[in-house]
Parts: structure tokens; sequence; C-alpha cells
């Protein structure tokens, strides 16, 4: 018995930690769609640059000064055309036609023009390049793509969108770095974490304040030095949170959630050129890499089914949904979860916009306070 | 990790030896930079690729003064061969510096990058020929403690003084 069981232990593999990080796969869809959006975003990031291009200004026509002395001065007529190299590849990527050669090309341009002087340097291009050298190491043109289609249309083989995820992974890791070394550096700091540097910067643009529609007693509230004892550890303990509670699947939909309401906010607050947009996007990232794993199951009469079909085809574009049409005697709208639970009526439309991109950030929080009441109730009831 | 595949999905060909350690290679790599940059920020003024934004609401000012051969200080917003000080510098963080403002990239980074930019502005104003060097003098409320004064002075112009 004991030899029997030696002999089956030792045809089984020790895996390590890095053995589930290179063999991840998944489906890059939610990396294509994270492609689409980085794309605008990129060009926004470019607008200021092409911008002195146009008007003929070169990099070098001011002062500037490169990260590394020694390294050949990139001619201003050069730096011009890389630039609309950058921008026209930003659009290729966003589209998909020779998506990897572009979204490649796109990374290039952005990490050239952010190292070629220190004085372009800002955390968010930064995060910006990380975000768009991550999407250049993996196939996201295999889907939401012109060349996906193109495929089709010339009847070649659909390439799977089940790819290795390692680079998913590794730039998971680089955004909770991101939010865990701000909020950590935040965190040690005596004037971040009591308050002052955030009470003292909106005391400094009350001027910004005052015109806008808030109440004279909001902006009095706002400039109060006694508020910021509270926000500054809250801002420093949300960067942290986000940073730490990505990973853990049980806080995962809290964490996105609770970075997007952050990153609005800091959107509002300041001048943070791209940041809020590549930071948000970047959420896509930890979207459960499978598609069409749960199922719509759309019912009641033509016109409206094919609405919802069609509605919800459009809005779901991670493709988290399978979309069938159920019998027209069949609830509008119900939904089969991962584990076969069958969810109808306002569970299944709280279930369904919850997981859909343009209505989680409402949806979310409503459902999980909907079903918080719903079990009170039920406590109520049987108590 | 890997329950997260789909049952019925194709899977992708395991990638070879050598390359699963190449990827581990670059994945270390890259980790590593990143967390050396993080810590590195801790220490550079200018917290480069540190990702420790907002970190300061600190404000600044700065009195330049162009130093001519025969000692004269002459501010900077005074005629000077036709050059302009926020037209030289580019950079919105080093405009208008008469002003006390928000120095929005730290106040370490902003006295870093006026230092720097006194040299590149000493040594690209080339019709300019009375200036010796350019001194500013700095005046910064660090998350509003101080005043720190802080001189800073450029490189020396090799420039010969107009002898017309």
């Amino acid at each position: 018995m004991s030899a029997t069981i030696e002999v089956e232990t030792s045809g089984v593999e020790q895996r390590s930690p890095w053995d589930a990080v290179l063999d991840w796969t998944g489906s890059v869809r939610a990396v294509a769609v994270l492609r689409i959006a980085i794309g605008p975003i990129t060009l926004l990031h470019l607008r200021p640059f092409l911008r002195d291009a146009v008007d003929g200004v070169s990099y070098d026509d001011h002062f500037w000064e490169p990260f590394i002395a020694w390294l050949p001065h990139l001619p201003g007529r050069l730096w011009f055309a890389m630039l609309w190299i950058g921008a026209a590849a930003a659009v290729l990527m966003t589209i998909g036609l020779w998506t990897r050669v572009a979204t490649a090309t796109t990374f290039v341009v952005v990490a050239a023009n952010l190292l070629l002087s220190q004085t372009h340097f800002r955390h968010n291009r930064a995060f910006l390049m990380l975000v768009l050298g991550a999407i250049a190491l993996l196939p996201a043109g295999r889907v939401l793509s012109i060349d996906a289609w193109w495929r089709r249309r010339r009847g070649l083989p659909v390439a799977t969108d089940v790819v290795a995820l390692w680079p998913v992974w590794l730039l998971r890791v680089q955004v909770c770095l991101v939010y865990l070394a701000s909020g950590m550096s935040k965190l040690v700091d005596p004037d971040w974490f009591g308050g002052l540097v955030l009470w003292d910067r909106v005391v400094r643009y009350q001027h910004v304040l005052e015109p806008t529609p808030l109440p004279g007693w909001a902006v009095d509230l706002l400039t109060e030095r006694w508020l910021y004892y509270a926000v500054g550890p809250a801002a420093v303990f949300t960067e942290l949170f986000i940073g730490v509670c990505l990973w853990l699947s049980s806080r995962r939909l809290v964490a996105v959630w609770i970075a997007i309401v952050f990153h609005v906010l800091i959107e509002v607050s300041a001048s943070v050129e791209v940041f809020s947009l590549v930071a948000i996007a970047a959420l896509a990232i930890w979207v459960t890499p499978t598609t069409r794993d749960r199922t719509v199951l759309v019912g009641g009469d033509d016109t409206m089914s094919r609405a919802v079909m069609a509605l919800v085809r459009a809005t779901d574009w991670f493709g988290r949904f399978r979309i069938v049409r159920a019998a027209p005697s069949e609830p509008v709208i119900s939904v089969i979860d991962r584990d076969g639970t069958v969810s109808t009526g306002g569970t299944a439309v709280g279930l369904l916009l919850s997981r859909l991109p343009l209505t989680f950030a409402v949806a979310a929080p409503v459902r999980v306070l909907a079903s918080r009441h719903r079990r009170h109730g039920r406590a109520a009831a049987t108590g | 990790m890997v329950t997260e595949l789909a049952p019925n999905r194709p899977r992708p060909e395991l990638r070879p030896h050598w390359r699963r350690r190449l990827v581990a290679g670059f994945i270390v790599t890259v980790l590593g930079v990143q967390i050396g940059f993080a810590l590195n920020g801790y220490r550079d003024p200018h917290k480069f690729f540190a990702f420790q934004p907002f970190n300061e609401s600190s404000t600044w000012r700065a009195d330049i003064v162009r130093v001519t051969w025969d000692g004269q200080r002459v501010p900077i917003d005074a005629a000077w061969a036709g050059y302009d000080w926020d037209e030289l510098v580019g950079m919105a963080a080093l405009r208008r510096p008469q002003r006390m403002r928000h120095a929005y990239m730290g106040v370490g980074a902003t006295v870093d990058f006026l230092d720097d930019a006194l040299d590149w502005v000493a040594t690209h104003t080339p019709n300019d020929h009375e200036t010796r060097y350019l001194e500013a003098t700095v005046v910064s409320l660090e998350n509003t403690h101080g005043p720190t004064t802080t001189v800073l002075r450029s490189v020396e112009r090799t420039v010969a003084p107009d002898e017309s």
C-alpha cells in the first residue's frame, strides 16, 4: 500500500508559485477593451507635445535635461516625426489594425518621449507607459479588432483569445505597487497623514471652490483644518486598501469600486493629466479572464427581447454573458451564474447590471445594499 | 489562478523551458527595478518612477538676476538681449518665478530643476554679451514649514563681453 502511494506521489509534479504565474491562461478580451480605451488616452497624453510640434517648437528649444547624458541628442525633426508616428500608432492600436506592431510602436514612442528629458517626467505618463508595455506583450488584437474581423473575413481559422496571461499578472503587480508606493510614502509623512498637505492645498485653491455651485457652508467646511485630521488618513488608507484588496478575490469588487470613486475624486479635485483615465481603464485587468461563463436568458415578447439582447450585447464589453433567447412565456431576464444559480426579476437585473462596465459603479453597491436588505428582512421574519 | 480558465477552452501550448526562464527573469527584473525606483523615491527629490504623486503642498518663489561682467545684478524681467525667462525654461513649474507659487513637483524637484535651468539658460543665450552668470535666491515653504532660503548660481558663461 505504502509502495503504491509512493509511486503515485512521485508522478505528481511539484508546482511552484512561478508555475502558476507562467501557466496562467485566459481570455485576452478584457485587455482588448483596455487597448481600445488606451488609444484615445494616449492621444490626449501626446496632445501638448503635438501642439508644440505643429507650432514648430521642439523639446530642445527650451530647457531640457536628459536622463542619460551620454545618449545621442534626438534632433527636433525626428522628435516631431516620432510624435506623429506615436499618434497614428495609437489610433491603429485602438481600432485593432496591425494591432501588435501598433501597440509596440505606441509604447516605444510614449517611453522614448518620457525618457527623452527629465522635464517630460510625470507619474501619470510613467503609469501610461507601464500599461502600454503590458498590452504590447499580449496578442490583444485577437478580439475586438479589425485584425480579427479581417481574419474571419478571409476565412482563416479564428485565433483563440485564450493566451498566456503573465503580462497581465505583471501589470497587476505593477498597478498595486503604484497604489502601495503612493500610500506608503504618505503614511510615513506626518504632514500627509496628519492632513496638512491636503488641507493646505484646498485652502490654497479656495478661489477655485468659491465660484462652484457648492454652498458657502460647504466651502467653509472644506477649508476647516480639523476635517483633514480624518481626510488625510482616509486618503492614505484608501490607497493602501486598493493596493492590497485588488488581490483578494473576496474584496476585489469593493476595491475596484472604491478605486473608481477615488480616481473620479482625484480628477475633480486635482490636475493629473491622464492619470485618472489610465487608472480607471486599467481596472479592466482585474476582470476574471473568462468569457461567456454566465448566461442571460431573455424572454418576453419579441420586440422586448430583441431590444434587451441588443442592449446587453452592446454593453457587455468584457463578454461576461452568453445571451440566449428564451420562450416568450419566460421572464424578460433570467441569469444563470457561474455556479449554476438561476436568478430572475430584480436579482437577475442587479447581477447583470453589476457586471456590465458602464453600470457597474452604480449597480454594484445598489445590489450589495439590496441583498443586505433582503437578508435583514429574512432574518427579521424568521426571528 | 489556473482555475480561472474556462474548462472548455483550448489551452495554449506549453512554452519551452528556456522561454519560461526568460519570462521569469524578465518579470523579476521589471519588478526589481520598479521596487528599486520606489525605494529611491525616498531620497530622490524628483521621485522618478517612484509613484509618489501629490507628495507636498509646498510653495516657492525666486528672485533671479543676471550678474554682469561689471558686477551689476540685473533682474531677469529687465531687457535681456531679446530673451524671456518663461520662454527659455518652457516648463510650467519654473515659469513666473517672482510670484510665490505652488511647487507641484515638490520643492526639492523644483529647486533642482531651477539649478539645472540656470546652467541651461546661461549656456543657451548666445546673444547676451553682458551676463557672467545667473543667480537665483529661492525662498520656499515645505508644507507650510519654513521659510528656507537657497541661493543657486549658474555656471560661469564663456561668451565674451560685447566689446562694442
